[in-house]
């Protein structure tokens, strides 16, 4: 595949592998900031949306080149959770996208594979850092995942680099309908069968779930789901005798 | 004599009515799920495992155990039938099986494979037996540095025997590791990744996990590959079941031989059913008089394979009831069946719950029994099941899941969090990561980490414990002669080799 694709393609490739990268080093920042738009309408708890992005700007821009400078000078100040993930997790993964905007990658699947579970190892030894290590010869709690965290980002790097030194694959195709429709699907169970009953939430699923293939026939998959359903309303509830609620609970009350 | 007797008392618990429905049950069930593609193993026992909370703890393990055999049969039908592989272990089945099944000779093909499962099963039921109270007083001499020495072998097992590369599986183990220690420490009790999240407190369900890595993904990578799957049906009716006399002759040493390699294959941690019926098929290919017959129908191609797989299935429970060690993803969410009924697998298991143990060992060989008289004349109604197009089967195996899921906590986040899981399988998929080492290395995490930590404080922090400890210097230097034999080039070539088979 490689020979039949030509140098500008290669180089825009890589263009969008870097921002991709770029993108992944901020995501879980991102992340925070869409979960705390919620607290605005009083959902779940934690920061505001401003405290949030002001927070994790200055500790990307500022606060992490402060500590480093910090540490050289000898001071031992604590640096703040959100320092640390800009640290520990936001820099390296910037370094590795600037460094792939000038590699040839050679298998985008190893290489792409490996930095998406450095990631994931560094996030991890973010989430751990805050655990107490080593007391004296006995394991603190975040001495094992440290310990494991800091193997699979050595690991996850080797991964990527035989990415970059040796011939393999390319980028697997991804297909959205599939994963979409299934995890549609399975997230409306979920926030559904609480409050709506196994009744609706599980046909209601199966429909949303059939979207996910280009082949269904819409009567035939509602037979289906309909026997499917009846039949789950019989056996979880009754036969095994798994308590779970049956219908809608307006409909009850 | 021991054995005879245990054997006697299993046989009465295996044969009460209840413990005999839940066999019939879980062959039967294996059957259907061996049968059909798309839906594994792993996660048929992880849908099932909330339905045996009801159950007495005996019942339940001897229905979770025939899920897990019964596949094996299933999956052979299919592979000769419909050359469509209901299971990973079936896959070199196909090669042979269907070739057979073409020429017009699939009441043979059936027939051996099914014998030669039987067979396998038989061997494997004793070796359970004899083999089982020897290894539980060798567990005895374990202490702390030893477990963890050997949970590393068995993770190294894992590596060598995943296909692909090294570096990809260990990496694959790594993550498991780190996963296994969301939640709270055991020792400390502070809360570790957890961000706050209180469902993430105990930690990431095992079930939750396997659901999403082998259920959804697999649903979602199907949905990828297009539902429509080629299915030439043999359609002409299967005549003369019985083998001639000269199949036979044929298929005996093959037989024999399968059941040996899928035993001790079976044994090993990490290793299991599938590399079993791989390996097997490469050995009759290699010592074949004539190996260009494979390919084309050789009866041996599916004997030997059929054996394996069945023979490993069974004896994977060996060092699970010996030494509490899972030695693959199906026994690993055994080890949670057991726990939901509060046993801790181990040693301690056979002494404490000689009903369980061995009540689970007689009701393999009666199971075995079952699955042979049940199978041959329903196999009409498992092809007539394969016409159920894959277009109605994805939604129901999803909601399927979905409830079982939802069930074992009556947690609807537990349910989001196995959707999650899903999309992470399909990602691992896309990038060619095993997922079986990760599901391996997450149920080995807590265990490994408990004894490393009880290692150190013993040894008042010195590392060389591992290395002065003589029964776990021999277990490491096993496990890193291992994982430098599979780096060198000419073993790489021979491992890929017994992979590749399915593709030619």
């Amino acid at each position: 595949m490689a020979d039949t694709m030509g140098h500008s393609a290669t180089a825009t490739r890589n263009t969008s592998v870097a921002l991709g990268f770029c993108l992944l080093a901020i995501a879980p920042q991102i992340f925070e900031f869409i979960w705390s738009i919620g607290t605005i309408f009083g959902w779940g708890a934690g920061r505001g949306p401003a405290t949030v992005l002001i927070s994790h700007a200055t500790a990307l821009v500022a606060g992490a080149p402060a500590v480093l400078i910090g540490s050289v000078g000898g001071e031992t100040k604590k640096a703040s959770s959100d320092v640390l993930l800009a640290l520990i997790y936001s820099y390296p993964i910037l370094a590795v996208a600037i460094v792939s905007l000038f590699m040839a990658i050679r298998s985008a699947q190893d290489y792409v594979g490996g930095v998406i579970l450095m990631a994931l190892a560094l996030f991890a030894l973010w989430a751990s850092s805050d655990l107490q290590g080593m007391r004296g010869f006995s394991f603190g709690a975040g001495t094992a995942p440290r310990m494991f965290g800091g193997l699979l980002v050595a690991l996850s790097a080797g991964i990527a680099l035989t990415g970059l030194l040796t011939d393999g694959p390319a980028m697997a195709h991804y297909s959205w309908r599939g994963p979409l429709f299934v995890m549609a699907s399975i997230v409306f169970f979920a926030l559904a069968i609480r409050p709506l009953g196994l009744v609706v939430s599980a046909f209601v699923s199966f429909m949303i779930a059939a979207m996910g293939s280009h082949e269904t026939r819409w009567l035939e998959a509602a037979i289906v789901g309909a026997c499917l359903t009846l039949g789950c309303a019989l056996l979880f509830p009754y036969v095994l005798g798994l308590p779970m609620p049956m219908f809608p609970r307006f409909l009850i009350q | 004599m021991d054995i005879f007797a245990n054997l006697a008392h299993g046989f009465a618990v295996a044969l009460s009515p209840i413990n005999l429905l839940m066999c019939l049950i879980g062959a039967l069930v294996g059957t259907l799920v061996g049968v059909l593609p798309g839906i594994g193993t792993i996660a048929t026992v992880a849908m099932l495992l909330p339905i045996t909370f009801g159950l007495p703890p005996v019942g339940a393990l001897i229905m979770l155990a025939g899920i897990y055999y019964g596949a094996q049969y299933g999956g052979s039908t299919t592979s000769i039938l419909v050359n469509i592989p209901g299971e990973a272990t079936s896959v070199v089945t196909a090669i042979d099986g269907h070739q057979m099944a073409k020429q017009g000779r699939a009441g043979p093909a059936l027939a051996i494979a099914a014998i030669g499962s039987f067979f396998a099963g038989c061997v494997a039921t004793v070796l359970i037996a004899v083999l089982g109270a020897p290894l539980t007083k060798l567990a005895l001499a374990f202490g702390p540095a030893e477990y963890f020495s050997l949970m590393v072998l068995g993770l190294i097992f894992a590596v060598v025997l995943a296909k692909g590369s090294v570096l990809k599986a260990i990496a694959m183990i790594v993550l498991g590791l780190l996963m296994s220690m969301v939640g709270s420490d055991i020792e400390t009790g502070a809360s570790r990744m957890a961000f706050n999240i209180p469902e993430l407190a105990d930690g990431l369900g095992f079930a939750t996990v396997a659901m999403g890595v082998f259920g959804f993904a697999e649903i979602i990578r199907n949905l990828d590959a297009g539902a429509e799957m080629n299915r030439d049906l043999v359609q002409q009716k299967i005549t003369g079941l019985m083998p001639t006399r000269k199949d036979l002759r044929d298929s005996a040493p093959a037989i024999l031989r399968g059941t040996v390699l899928g035993s001790i294959l079976g044994i090993l941690p990490g290793g299991g059913a599938v590399i079993a019926s791989f390996a097997a098929y490469t050995l009759e290919k290699k010592i074949a008089k004539n190996p260009s017959r494979f390919g084309r129908g050789a009866i041996e191609g599916v004997a030997a394979p059929e054996s394996a797989n069945n023979a490993a299935a069974q004896t994977s429970f060996i060092p699970l009831l010996t030494l509490g060690i899972p030695p693959n993803a199906v026994m690993a969410l055994m080890v949670g069946a057991m726990t939901i009924h509060g046993i801790v697998p181990g040693p301690q298991v056979m002494q404490k719950q000689p009903d369980l143990v061995w009540g689970m060992i007689a009701s393999m060989w009666i199971g075995n029994l079952m699955l042979i008289i049940i199978n041959l004349p329903l196999v009409g109604i498992w092809v007539r099941l394969l016409r159920v197009p894959y277009r109605l089967m994805f939604p129901s195996i999803v909601i399927f899941c979905a409830i079982g899921i939802y069930s074992v906590n009556n947690a609807p986040v537990d349910v989001i969090l196995a959707g999650v899981f899903g999309l992470v399988g399909y990602w691992l998929i896309k990038h060619d990561f095993e997922p079986a080492p990760l599901l391996l290395g997450m149920v080995l995490g807590p265990l490994m980490e408990e004894n490393l930590r009880r290692a150190l404080l013993i040894s008042r922090g010195d590392w060389s414990v591992f290395l002065t400890r003589p029964l776990s210097a021999v277990l490491l230097a096993i496990a890193a002669s291992l994982l430098i034999l599979t780096v060198l080039p000419a073993l790489r070539a021979k491992r890929d080799e017994v992979f590749t088979e399915s593709e030619n």
